[in-house]
């Protein structure tokens, strides 16, 4: 409680004041209260808030997104020629000539956004989505680029950003965790990306790992065969409790302990009911891709995760692997894209037709892009320089695409994004103000976007 | 054209900062003129920042309630208790107060003897002896050692962007838990940490663990995959110097990398300064991607002399045309050598390069260039007169001296303020890690520097430091306090009470093994199994987990951990933490519902009421369970809730009801604070 109060965040009320102004102990406080103790989740979010929640479909490895969004024509042109101006001064791999997208294009729905024949699903909703061709970062190795994408720093251990969004709006749904990352990397940063670093412990995501209906928030599930005896069993630590905390009447540390159990009982029946997605119906298993080979192991993440965010947790992310195709790119990209393309257009139109597209942000995109130019014959280096992401949902003007490459896709040129940009914006979103979502840390307020990030507003509704 | 353009810019770039670097010298110019006007005037020009001005004794303060009065703390704690017209609370009972002193010193609860044996020793000195058996425990040092090694941010694993295994970062680790153990003083603790490699050594062992002691600099977190290994060596120093600077005078150097600190006295050539130290250190033996950490081999001469011959003779033996007879005699001459040859001494840890003076990096950018800046000590903290750097070493051992003399008016500030933080779970200094001017001030600043001085002229004794603490009647107060003390001080400020606090994720492990009788206390060396230079594989985690070895055993995974130590705020081993988070959440509530530590322990539990009493009644076992776990008598009532528990049950099998009775009591609060 401390930290926060010790913290410039505009009047977040403690846990201590609130028990105070509301003039009641322990007891009389309504449960959502106490449990949203030392979070500032009561406060109203200080600008008007156009989303309220956060998917990011993450794609390790780092697509090439100038083989699905970005066509280049001079690419095609100069198909094995040399590129025509100097590679950048730090690459990761070696690499030769420019090689051209092996895959066709076309113009899609009203907005005529260019995708590529790989990903025939997205392509149908792409006047729902928002493309920004023009992402940028500056770290050329998987491990600085993610940790770079999930926290604005590829230097130091800092928050990630579901961290930043859960302490600055705390939880929907106090049964569940504010922050859920399903089957993450454990490489390349690991828990770094979706740790809570310097900001309090519970800010963190909860790592789900498994495959379908045995991914899992850990410990949720009793030993005990009888869930009776569990109860009984909280019964018995009330007891305890209550006989030792008549020593110390309005310790609101031990009243929430005592909280916390009944909270744990409530969340073992809250999570399996969230996880158990074999209820689907037919129709929405078929929208995503559940029912078949080779789309059925992703899209039974992305339902789990459109449960998760349906049912309040603010920050869910569900990972797609691995797009680094340095070799071999033909047969990858075809392979991870038949895998992905479905499962992320199913979610899209799911939560379009359940009413949650508008207050639900949906962002696709990897650590960073792959090169124009080719890595052997049939591949392409790691390309932070310029590359393509989309969102959807959330505020975001649907059937748009911002910014864009160089001639030949290399660097970002018209209205670059850099993930600092990109961060401030998915806040701005958010209800919060990426200036001032500070939390003081080793003598100085630290924030998500650190000295940088400008939103971009030519996007939002 | 485009890079034209850029070219153009970045030259102009150029241009302004060295205008600006003029200006600023310009500046500095006028500064030093004024301030050296000012003390031929004879004013005293003294810092504003109160941590460096050098403590001064101060005079024991006059309290009306003297009989409370145990030792000097208690004078300073008092005295701020009765300005604010309040008084401190009671005295703890002694099965409190034994129980404290053991998970405060030891980190486990004690036994029903010790309990009892602390309880029949009415003699005035009991406490102090009780202080003293703790102190000589080999327990102390896993337990205080890990309080360091939060400061140190130790890992076995490097974390960051690749998870390289660090196989012999135990040795730093053990390092430590033996150095709190022997009650190493604190100041050469520091010197062994920073240039350990550079003192002298009468043998060998000292030699190695002096050498071990610099993996302090090691351990910390690095990004390891960059194309830019210039730019990864400067940030690997970066950390180096930072965690220095914030885990020995709570000084945040890291600020000035890129410009001068905006609120405290150190200047972007401090910084420089200092990181030439650190630049002409080797810590890496490897630049390129995936970098590589600094490793060698501490064998005796004889031990490297003998795998010299064994490889020798292994060559030979490999050669064409080599007869069988010849090849086995061999065998025979190589199976002599390898008996009672020990395996490599590798250790990862700091060696001298050559040294190297900075350039001054404009906005920490190694490509744009000001002046060079010698290698040398930060001027407002070290004065003008500095000691002379060798051209031929770094500079580690003048900086360590530095930070470790008596004279520093940070360094022994800053440890006497976190042992105190560690023993009350709040320092004097709240922020314990930041004595900056963003830091927060001392609720008792004169306390502090007695405790400063006391501690220096202790011989930087960590060990005294505790003595006197708990032997202060402060340290002996009740976690329990009326409604008014309460109200005037809801946070402790005033140390009026004590705090009570839950067990850090350490101590919780470890106190609920202990109680099952499954803690296996024997522990150092390494449970990794993995090789220097390739990633950690953090499957083994679960498998480390089940261990019954003390929590300070189980090896460290950056960008991963243990679910059930993160839910119970291990911190992030990325980071210096010298004061813990303690927070309550649901998944705490999961874990000790439902983890397999908690149904392990709590079976084994069951084991033992029935292999230790199989015929007694209910409320007999029950009473004993109870004493057992909470290390007092139990009371009639919770005696009568517990053996209507155990009727009540659902489990078919009695023992599975006394399981039951078990993680009842473990999940408790009682159990979970030290009160």
């Amino acid at each position: 409680m401390m930290e926060l109060c010790s913290n410039k965040l505009p009047t977040p009320m403690s846990r201590r004041e609130m028990l105070k102004t509301s003039g009641i102990g322990f007891g009389g406080v309504a449960l959502n209260a106490l449990l949203s103790q030392d979070s500032i989740a009561l406060r109203q979010p200080p600008n008007l808030a156009r989303t309220k929640r956060v998917i990011f479909l993450f794609m390790h490895g780092g697509p090439s997104t100038l083989d699905l969004f970005d066509p280049k024509d001079a690419l095609y042109k100069n198909n094995g020629k040399p590129l025509p101006y100097d590679k950048p001064r730090i690459v990761s791999s070696k690499t030769g000539n420019l090689l051209a997208s092996p895959w066709k294009f076309k113009q899609h729905g009203q907005s005529g956004a260019s995708v590529s024949e790989l990903l025939p699903n997205i392509a149908s909703i792409s006047d729902d989505l928002c493309f920004i061709n023009s992402m940028h970062c500056s770290n050329s190795r998987h491990g600085g680029a993610l940790l770079e994408l999930h926290t604005g720093s590829d230097t130091f251990t800092r928050p990630a950003m579901g961290s930043w969004i859960n302490y600055g709006l705390g939880s929907e749904n106090n049964n569940l965790p504010g922050f859920i990352t399903i089957n993450p990397p454990s490489s390349h940063g690991g828990s770094g990306a979706w740790s809570s670093a310097f900001l309090p412990a519970k800010y963190g995501g909860t790592m789900i790992s498994g495959k379908g209906s045995n991914m899992n928030i850990p410990f949720i599930k009793s030993p005990l065969k009888e869930r009776s005896q569990q109860r009984k069993e909280i019964d018995l630590i009330n007891a305890f409790n209550k006989n030792h905390i008549s020593n110390f009447e309005g310790n609101t540390e031990l009243e929430s302990r005592i909280e916390s159990y009944e909270l744990a009982f409530r969340m073992q029946m809250a999570a399996p009911e969230i996880q158990n997605i074999e209820d689907e119906p037919d129709h929405i298993n078929k929208l995503y891709g559940a029912d078949q080979k080779p789309t059925d192991e992703f899209a039974k993440q992305c339902i789990m995760a459109r449960r998760f965010s349906e049912a309040g947790v603010r920050f869910v992310q569900v990972t797609h692997r691995y797009w680094d195709s340095h070799g071999n790119l033909k047969d990858e990209h075809t392979k991870l894209s038949k895998e992905m393309d479905k499962p992320v257009a199913g979610l899209i139109q799911d939560l379009k037709q359940r009413g949650l597209l508008d207050e639900t942000l949906v962002l696709w995109g990897g650590e960073f892009g792959r090169t124009p130019v080719a890595q052997g014959n049939n591949g392409r280096d790691h390309n932070p320089h310029g590359f393509t992401m989309f969102m959807a949902g959330g505020g975001i003007k649907p059937g748009t695409k911002y910014g864009s490459t160089d001639s030949f896709g290399y660097h970002a040129e018209e209205n670059p994004v850099h993930f600092h940009d990109l961060h401030a914006t998915i806040l701005h979103l958010m209800g919060i103000d990426h200036t001032a979502l500070t939390y003081k840390y080793a003598g100085r307020d630290f924030r998500l976007t650190d000295v940088h990030g400008n939103i971009i507003s030519d996007i939002i509704i | 054209m485009c890079s034209a353009i850029l070219d153009v810019l970045r030259h102009r770039k150029q241009d302004i900062d060295i205008i600006l670097l003029t200006l600023k010298k310009l500046s500095l110019l006028f500064l030093s003129i004024l301030f050296v006007s000012l003390i031929s005037r004879g004013d005293e020009e003294k810092s504003d920042l109160w941590s460096l001005v050098y403590p001064e004794e101060p005079t024991i303060p006059k309290v009306t309630n003297e009989k409370w009065v145990k030792n000097s703390v208690d004078s300073f704690i008092l005295k701020k208790i009765e300005d604010q017209k309040l008084e401190p609370t009671q005295s703890a009972k002694k099965d409190k107060l034994v129980r404290r002193a053991y998970l405060d010193l030891l980190g486990v609860p004690p036994t029903l003897d010790e309990v009892k044996s602390f309880h029949e020793d009415k003699s005035p000195t009991a406490w102090g002896k009780l202080i003293e058996q703790l102190l000589s425990s080999p327990r102390y040092g896993e337990r205080w050692g890990r309080h360091w090694l939060d400061v140190a941010r130790y890992s076995d694993t490097n974390g960051m962007d690749e998870n390289i295994a660090h196989p012999e970062a135990h040795r730093y680790r053990d390092y430590v838990i033996k150095s709190f153990n022997q009650d190493k003083p604190f100041n050469q603790f520091i010197i062994e940490q920073l240039a350990g490699d550079l003192l002298p050594a009468e043998n060998l062992e000292k030699k190695r663990d002096q050498t071990i002691a610099t993996g302090f600099l090691s351990v910390g977190p690095k990004m390891l995959a960059c194309d830019d290994p210039d730019k990864m060596r400067r940030d690997i120093v970066d950390e180096q110097l930072d965690t220095t600077g914030r885990a020995f005078m709570g000084m945040t150097f890291g600020c000035a990398r890129c410009h001068d600190h905006k609120f405290d006295p150190i200047s972007i050539e401090d910084y420089y300064g200092l990181a030439g130290i650190f630049m002409s250190t080797k810590t890496l033996t490897k630049y390129s991607v995936v970098a590589e950490l600094h490793h060698f081999d501490m064998s005796t001469e004889e031990e490297k002399e003998k795998r010299k011959q064994i490889s020798n003779i292994e060559k030979k033996k490999s050669e064409k045309g080599v007869s069988e007879e010849n090849k086995k005699k061999f065998e025979e001459e190589i199976s002599i050598l390898k008996k009672n040859l020990n395996t490599p001494f590798e250790i990862m840890a700091v060696t001298e390069y050559p040294t190297k003076d900075l350039r001054v990096h404009l906005r920490g950018d190694y490509q744009t260039l000001g002046d060079t800046v010698p290698r040398r000590l930060p001027t407002a903290l070290a004065g003008l007169i500095q000691p002379q750097m060798p051209s031929s070493q770094s500079g580690r051992i003048e900086l360590a001296r530095w930070i470790a003399s008596d004279r520093n008016p940070l360094t022994a500030r800053v440890i006497v303020n976190r042992i105190w933080r560690w023993h009350f779970g709040r320092g004097i200094v709240p922020t314990t890690d930041n004595y900056g001017e963003l830091g927060e001030k001392p609720t008792h600043p004169e306390l502090l520097d007695h405790l400063a001085l006391y501690f220096i002229h202790s011989n930087w004794s960590i060990k005294s430091l505790h003595r006197l603490i708990m032997q202060s009647k402060t340290y002996q107060q009740s976690a329990f306090a009326k409604e008014s003390l309460k109200k005037s001080d809801p946070d402790n400020t005033l140390f009026a009470r004590w705090k009570i606090r839950r067990l850090e994720s350490e101590s919780l492990r470890d106190s609920i093994l202990s109680k099952s009788n499954l803690l296996d206390f024997n522990g150092g060396g390494s449970m990794m199994d993995a090789k220097k230079h390739k990633y950690a594989n953090r499957g083994k985690l679960k498998e480390h987990i089940k261990s019954n070895k003390r929590t300070i055993y189980l090896p460290v995974m950056r960008s991963s951990g243990y679910e059930g130590q993160n839910a119970f705020d291990f911190p992030d081993p990325s980071m210096i933490n010298g004061n813990r988070n303690s927070s309550t959440v649901t998944p705490q509530a999961l874990f000790l519902m439902n983890s397999d530590l908690i149904h392990r322990s709590s079976k084994a539990l069951a084991d033992l009421i029935f292999s230790k009493m199989p015929d007694e009644a209910i409320d007999e076992k029950a009473k004993w369970l109870i004493s057992h776990l909470l290390s007092r008598e139990a009371h009639n009532k919770e005696i009568n809730t517990a053996v209507s528990f155990i009727k009540s049950s659902a489990e078919k099998d009695e023992k599975a009801a006394w399981s039951g009775l078990a993680r009842g009591l473990l999940a408790s609060n009682e159990f979970l604070y030290i009160e």
